[in-house]
């Protein structure tokens, strides 16, 4: 049988002086990431939610490419037609292939932020039903490492969701739609996507941070989901409802009969409704990522011909909202792991 | 103490000074002093609600004392808090571990989260010392109880701390688990020199197994001596379960 | 037995802080929806007025009111949403917590030693969910009610607290279904976190991801009950529009906005009440063979 004694361990740091110890903190936090992601792919529900949100991204995407395909085809047609007509000035395509994904992305931002929450309520969860916790808090992993660790995981997990989603959509847009993005498109695609992975970040904080303040999980999970509820689905409900040309299918102003220019022109008049309006939608972290990721995909055609630049200007306020929500986030994140009790009050 | 805070002459393994818990208006713990030297094997007795566990969370750094001192090797719990658990193991009543990991698997993560550079080989030394290599790649969902305690017990002493810490650990097992156990007890003190804190009911394996123990009483430690001196103090019984039922009116 | 069950049942409800929250949540939503409709009612009628006046400045002739002859109840149109957002969510955890209450703290073993049959213990849970389910929605109705009549300054006539009558019955109907897979969730896994997220993942497929595949409504489009007509000439949705009848948030939907004339949909009534019925039907059976089938000689479960 081994001598556990004959074998010395090479730690990889021994206590210094001072208490620091960078490198093993570093180990300590990349340790408690991998562990997250690894724990997150074995767990059933959160594979069957991620397989849901990855068809349904695929099949959103195929059912605007089809169309989207035709409606190429046409233009495609028309320009050979003008070019053999000896028209040179060309009507460019209103086509935008990026608006595909539009599906995918309100999916992201209402399924994927259940996804989050769950990930964030597995994280403390198990640990608790595991009683895992204090065999990690007996050793030398402070409540900041721990937090750090286990968003760093998260964020792996969601990363790896949003990738796949992402090149599902690109391709279906592709090869269904016949329709490839540029490579100014594609970085557009890809800070919408990196908006993605905060806002769901953010979901995570809030799955962890309910259920690491709640004495039984499950409740924490539900407090999570009423929160989810309200930020997702309420409050851009309301701002929805209330708004004006929302009240006819197909746009009131448009039944009336006036453009762009008249609409602006009658709100004018209805000013404090409008801004209790838009002060809802405000209070919305989801209705943040939606503006900023249509603005980005080309869903709003008021952006269609922006640049990069001008675009991220338009959306310099929800911008603001994107790194304060997550910044807010994990410092809550940090603050529960730390109160959190290792074990059940006992005597 | 050197300016680092280590103590300058040889300390005990565990010491608590006044040491006392209160959950809200509950105290829990009272005044407790007790000195553990390295190379025990310290048996802590209680009635339940006694205090035993909360001793123990409070050594392991898992929660503050509300009033008083404890120190493992010298190092202050509290305020030394990376010292000590870099030095301790510990083994919770009823853990369950990672369900849907393999004992490797865990213990991996475990180790590496102690410090251990090479994780690996420290699992697989651990595994032949235990000899429970069998189970190094099964999943821990799968277990029985004698098997998640056996793995609980790698965990704990895969790092090889100085201090091994264990919570009614005979909690569940079959007598076989038991004697199991006790031989890793016995062994670990014996060829590692680890001092082993136990909290236990299982008077017959202290008997067998400790050299010293407590016994807590409503918080308040009312008996420390060593396994000799108290047979030797009550001639009269037959059994440390005799010994024990008659100590609540023996001052310390 | 079963009338004990039930009593229980509905006590034990009474003390679920979090299902108490959620149902104070749909009540006070209720309440905003009848606020909403006053509002965004008025706010409408307003910039029709001064559409006229603009188009009037610049020669353009009058257009015609779209909303003159509104219907009272369509002032609660918003519930149509409501209904299947939260009122389905609170009815899963009803469902839930019926169960999954009795499997974490190990009853099963107290109760089964008795001289209860499972039939009688599951009929009693279920009965215990509808009563309290009819309750909440009860309360709904008088709350819309209210509001319809103080804050519209419009008392409802007798068809119109008929119609309300028959939302809310058709709301009791649609929202049992999801205290069902509530229930049936619970049954089929030891972990209540994992019942809880399958009832959510189910409520999520059948409000979102059905009415996408079979009528190509993006999420958001769910989100608000005037929705902009959706093409769904694509060769996928000749074979998936079959499935249209089975996605209930539609059937729902239609249902609900013509009973209170918020839409001009000419659903048959008749089918869908059928649908839905259906549904609930088969998952109480399902419910009850699962509680047949089920261990209860363990102790508790894991959370």
């Amino acid at each position: 049988m081994t001598d556990l004694s004959t074998a010395p361990l090479d730690r990889i740091d021994e206590p210094v002086a001072d208490g620091r110890m960078i490198d093993s903190a570093r180990s300590r936090i990349l340790t408690l990431a991998r562990h997250e992601y690894r724990t997150a792919v074995r767990s059933r529900i959160l594979v069957a939610l991620l397989a849901i949100v990855i068809t349904i991204t695929a099949i959103s995407v195929y059912i605007g490419s089809v169309d989207h395909r035709s409606k190429l085809a046409d233009y495609e047609a028309y320009k050979a037609a003008a070019r053999a007509g000896g028209i040179t000035q060309i009507a460019p395509s209103l086509l935008a292939p990026l608006s595909l994904l539009r599906g995918s992305f309100e999916y992201l931002e209402i399924i994927g932020a259940v996804i989050a929450i769950t990930l964030g309520y597995l994280t403390v969860s198990r640990e608790r039903s595991n009683r895992t916790l204090a065999l990690i808090r007996s050793r030398p992993v402070s409540a900041g490492e721990q937090a750090s660790g286990s968003l760093l995981g998260a964020l792996g997990v969601i990363s790896t969701l949003i990738g796949v989603t992402a090149v599902v959509g690109v391709v279906c847009v592709g090869v269904i739609g016949n329709d490839w993005i540029n490579a100014a498109q594609a970085f557009e695609l890809l800070l919408a996507y990196l908006a993605a992975i905060v806002y769901m970040g953010v979901f995570y904080c809030v799955g962890a941070i309910a259920t690491a303040n709640t004495r039984i999980a499950a409740n924490g999970l539900m407090i999570a989901l009423a929160v989810w509820l309200i930020v997702v689905l309420i409050l851009p409900q309301l701002g929805d409802t209330l708004d004006a040309d929302n009240q006819l299918p197909g746009g009131l102003f448009s039944a009336i009969g006036l453009d762009r220019a008249g609409e602006t022109t009658i709100l004018a008049h209805f000013s404090a409704y409008e801004n209790t309006r838009i002060g809802i939608e405000e209070l919305s972290f989801a209705k943040h990522f939606e503006r900023f990721a249509f603005a980005m995909t080309e869903v709003q055609d008021k952006y269609r011909g922006f640049s990069l630049g001008q675009l991220l200007n338009e959306k310099r306020n929800d911008i603001a909202w994107l790194l304060l929500y997550p910044t807010v986030a994990m410092l809550w994140l940090l603050r529960s792991f730390r109160r959190q009790p290792a074990i059940a009050p006992t005597s | 103490m050197t300016a680092d805070g280590s103590p300058t002459t040889t300390p005990p393994a565990i010491e608590m000074h006044d040491l006392g818990h209160a959950y809200d208006a509950d105290l829990v713990l009272r005044n407790v002093d007790l000195r553990i030297e390295a190379g025990e094997v310290f048996g802590f007795l209680g009635h339940n609600g006694a205090g035993k566990t909360t001793a123990v969370n409070i050594l392991t750094t898992l929660i503050t004392p509300t009033s008083g001192t404890a120190r493992v090797h010298g190092f202050d719990v509290v305020s030394q808090r990376r010292e000590v658990t870099s030095m301790i193991g510990y083994l919770p009543s009823e853990v369950r571990m990672y369900p849907h990991m393999t004992a490797r698997e865990n213990l991996e993560f475990f180790a590496k989260l102690s410090g251990v550079a090479d994780a690996r080989s420290a699992v697989n030394r651990t595994f032949e010392y235990l000899d429970c290599g069998d189970l190094a790649d099964r999943r821990v969902g799968s277990f029985s109880t004698g098997m998640r305690q056996r793995i609980g017990i790698a965990q704990a002493i895969v790092h090889e701390p100085r201090v091994l810490f264990l919570d009614e650990p005979t909690a569940g097992l079959d007598p076989v688990g038991v004697r199991q156990l006790r031989a890793t007890i016995l062994r670990l003190n014996d060829e590692l020199g680890m001092t082993v804190f136990m909290n236990t009911h299982l008077l017959s394996e202290v008997a067998k197994v400790c050299t010293t123990i407590g016994v807590l009483d409503h918080g308040e430690l009312i008996y420390k001596d060593t396994i000799e001196a108290t047979t030797a103090r009550f001639p009269d019984e037959t059994s440390l379960e005799d010994i024990y039922v008659r100590m609540e009116s023996v001052p310390t | 037995m079963i009338v004990t069950i039930a009593r229980h049942q509905i006590l034990a409800l009474r003390r679920q802080r979090t299902f108490v929250m959620l149902l104070a949540t749909l009540l006070v939503m209720t309440a905003f929806a009848g606020v909403l409709g006053w509002s965004s009612h008025r706010t409408i009628l307003g910039v029709y007025d001064e559409s006229v006046k603009l188009l009037a400045s610049q020669g353009e002739p009058a257009p015609e009111n779209p909303f003159r002859l509104k219907p009272t109840l369509s002032l609660l149109s918003n519930m149509v949403v409501y209904i299947p957002f939260i009122g389905a969510l609170l009815a899963i955890l009803l469902g839930h917590v019926s169960l999954a209450d009795d499997e974490t703290n190990g009853v099963g073993r107290l109760v089964f030693s008795r001289q209860i049959t499972r039939s009688s213990y599951v009929i009693g849970k279920i009965i215990g969910a509808a009563v309290v389910l009819l309750a909440i929605l009860g309360a709904g109705f008088v709350v819309s009610y209210l509001s319809l009549w103080i804050v519209n300054g419009v008392v409802p006539t007798m068809t119109d607290s008929g119609r309300l009558a028959v939302f809310y019955l058709l709301s009791w109907l649609y929202l049992m279904v999801f205290a069902l897979i509530g229930m049936a969730t619970v049954l089929l896994t030891r972990r209540r976190s994992l019942a809880l997220l399958s009832a959510m993942g189910a409520w999520l497929v059948i409000t979102f991801v059905l009415p996408q595949i079979t009528s190509g409504l993006r999420p958001t489009q769910s989100l608000n009950p005037i929705t902009d007509p959706v093409s769904t000439s694509q060769a996928f949705f000749r074979v998936t529009s079959h499935a249209r009848s089975f996605s209930i948030v539609e059937q729902y939907k239609q249902m609900s906005g013509r009973v209170l004339e918020t839409t001009t949909a000419t659903s048959n009534l008749t089918t869908g009440v059928g649908v839905l019925a259906a549904f609930a039907v088969v998952l109480a059976i399902a419910t009850i063979v699962l509680v047949q089938r089920h261990d209860y000689s363990t102790g508790t479960s894991s959370d």
